[in-house]
């Protein structure tokens, strides 16, 4: 008979335990990290930056950073936080070296290709949309209207995150919402 | 502690710079074709009472890079409404009007590097009849590291209440930025900071050997 | 800045139901839900496979890194430390020399000392131009007085802001990478800001 042995899935094995495998040197445990959230880093540092290119660099450089920096993780079922933290800093870093003319709106995210149907199109003109207006709006603003409803945080994890006070990312929140819907009526 | 160094002069030509006007600093280093509009948009500055130096020097800088003369021309008529902005500012954050030219130079530079107008408005108001200058470039400073730029504000308010003033301000930035590249977050570096205020580490100073011979190059700009 | 209902924070929040909103208040809560489930697709492209190229790599040796750093043309120093640059850049002035007794001149109150540092392995000669030479090359010029690559130079000058920018063989300017401070110069390049400060006395 074969071993009883049962090879868990991604979904089974906790932050904790991954971290403790890579840390003793199972390189291959770090996919689950990845498979975990490299799309929801890569999303928000798309929408952050409005720049793939650049949103793929802040995250790629973020988790070999979390990577090669892994056992100072103190809390590993903060993981989540912990790694947005390290990618929020990078596109804070890059935001602020970049100068206004650097921010093309042509590089928000790509435009359907004519195999899209008529419903991705939609979608797709949708964000353009929403993206070009949470572009006119602070970056510590988008940051935490990001962190909040895209990327579904909490306001404790937020503060792991940002290493901000509550009461300053729930303001942070409060203005974006209103900067946004300011901003989007102002969109055709 | 007292270092000996030997700090040789070196004497540039004499030429009495400061002394020619804007046509003759820029004969020859600028394209001729660009001479009579330079020299227009740098009288305009003088005459509205505008620091003309800065203008002077954007020209001569357009014409060492080889830059065409359309560039050069928009360049320093773009600094001249950089520096009417920043007196605008200046007045209508009380200080009417801005009597040192080289605030305003300070304020408009601090302003292209991206702080916030209404920022020289607050920091005005915590530093009464003082240069906000350099309290605005420390903000910058600290923005460029991807610090926030009211947190950053907060700080330097902090500081200007706490008796701080002039370029210490960047001494405040600097060790903000140090917390940050020894591994601290943004918002960790400042909190530390804001402890030490006003009392910041010195900052770091250079080996006697390292500055065993300096050399002194005549400026051409305006003297106080 | 739109203005929205106090009632409409708290639901998004998750502190309250959405029954309780009004009509007007339901169109603002529609929007922004609209507008955070337009911003949550998920992006088709993937770094996961350049990450986990990069990871398995086996780490560097120091001697491999100090041979890569060698061969690299960049212009970064290795006598200051990085994170020092910014302090060192706008604090040099204010160094811990009293000019001593011998000859040369005093500097004066308004006066300080800037340091300047760049590395340009194979240049012919570094100048560095600014406003405190109008622009003009051949008034600070660096040397390369141990052939290492590394150029230095230290020059008095006035109190006060100063941009500049390095010239490498008198024809190719660079951005002094150290600076720490930088304003954009008007013409697509960016120069170094620095702070000169007096001397301590």
């Amino acid at each position: 008979m074969n071993s009883s042995r049962v090879i868990p899935t991604d979904r089974e094995v906790s932050d904790p335990e991954v971290v403790a495998r890579v840390l003793v040197g199972d390189v291959e445990a770090f996919g689950i990290v990845l498979r975990r959230y490299e799309p929801g880093l890569l999303r928000y540092a798309t929408r952050m930056l409005g720049h793939p290119d650049a949103a793929a660099d802040a995250v790629a450089e973020g988790l070999v950073r979390a990577y090669r920096h892994l056992a100072s993780c103190r809390d590993p079922a903060r993981l989540k936080s912990w790694l947005y933290r390290i990618v929020g800093n990078r596109c804070r870093s890059h935001l602020a070296r970049r100068s206004a003319s650097d921010i093309s709106l042509d590089d928000a995210p790509p435009l359907p290709d004519m195999s899209d149907t008529e419903a991705e199109t939609e979608r797709a003109e949708q964000m353009a949309l929403v993206q070009r207006a949470l572009e006119t709006i602070s970056p510590e603003k988008r940051e935490a209207f990001l962190l909040k409803h895209v990327e579904g945080m909490s306001y404790e994890e937020m503060a792991e995150a940002t290493g901000e006070r509550i009461p300053t990312l729930k303001m942070r929140v409060h203005r974006a919402r209103a900067a946004l819907l300011q901003a989007l009526k102002e969109y055709p | 502690m007292n270092l000996r160094c030997g700090i040789l002069l070196v004497l540039t030509a004499a030429a009495p710079l400061a002394a020619q006007g804007p046509r003759q600093r820029l004969a020859g280093h600028v394209p001729p074709a660009t001479l009579a509009v330079l020299d227009s948009i740098v009288q305009d500055a003088a005459g509205a009472g505008l620091p003309t130096e800065p203008l002077i020097q954007k020209a001569l800088e357009g014409g060492a890079k080889g830059e065409a003369p359309a560039r050069i021309v928009s360049a320093v008529a773009a600094s001249a409404a950089q520096l009417r902005s920043a007196r605008a500012l200046l007045t209508s954050a009380g200080e009417s009007p801005p009597s040192d030219p080289r605030e305003v130079s300070a304020v408009a530079a601090a302003l292209s590097r991206g702080v916030s107008p209404q920022l020289v408005g607050s920091l005005s108001a915590a530093l009464p009849g003082e240069p906000t200058g350099p309290a605005l470039h420390a903000v910058a400073d600290l923005v460029g590291h991807g610090f926030a730029e009211d947190s950053s504000v907060e700080l330097m308010v902090e500081g200007a209440r706490l008796g701080l003033r002039g370029l210490r301000f960047l001494d405040v930035a600097a060790a903000a930025v140090q917390e940050l590249q020894r591994g601290r977050s943004h918002s960790a570096a400042l909190a530390s900071v804001r402890v030490l205020l006003p009392h910041l580490p010195a900052p770091p100073r250079a080996a006697p050997a390292a500055v065993s011979r300096a050399r002194r190059v005549q400026p051409s700009h305006e003297r106080p | 800045m739109k203005h929205i209902d106090p009632q409409v924070h708290r639901v998004l929040d998750g502190e309250l139901p959405a029954e309780v909103l009004t009509a007007s208040q339901r169109e603002q809560l529609a929007a922004l839900t609209r507008a955070a489930e337009a911003l949550s697709a998920l992006p088709r492209a993937s770094v996961a496979a350049r990450v986990m190229t990069e990871v398995r790599r086996p780490p560097e040796s120091a001697g491999r890194r100090v041979a890569r750093w060698l061969t690299e043309r960049h212009a970064v120093t290795i006598s200051v430390r990085p994170i020092w640059s910014l302090a060192l850049a706008v604090v040099l002035a204010a160094v811990a020399v009293i000019p001593g007794r011998g000859p040369g001149p005093i500097l004066g109150d308004q006066e300080g000392i800037a340091q300047f540092v760049g590395r340009f392995p194979g240049a012919r000669s570094v100048d560095v131009v600014g406003s405190f030479t109008d622009w003009q090359s051949g008034a600070v010029v660096l040397r390369d007085d141990e052939h290492d690559g590394i150029w230095r130079g230290t020059v008095v000058l006035p109190v006060g802001q100063h941009e500049y920018m390095f010239v490498v063989d008198g024809e190719r300017w660079v951005t002094d990478p150290l600076a720490g401070r930088y304003v954009d110069d008007g013409f697509g390049r960016q120069n170094a800001l620095l702070f000169v400060r007096p001397i301590v006395r």
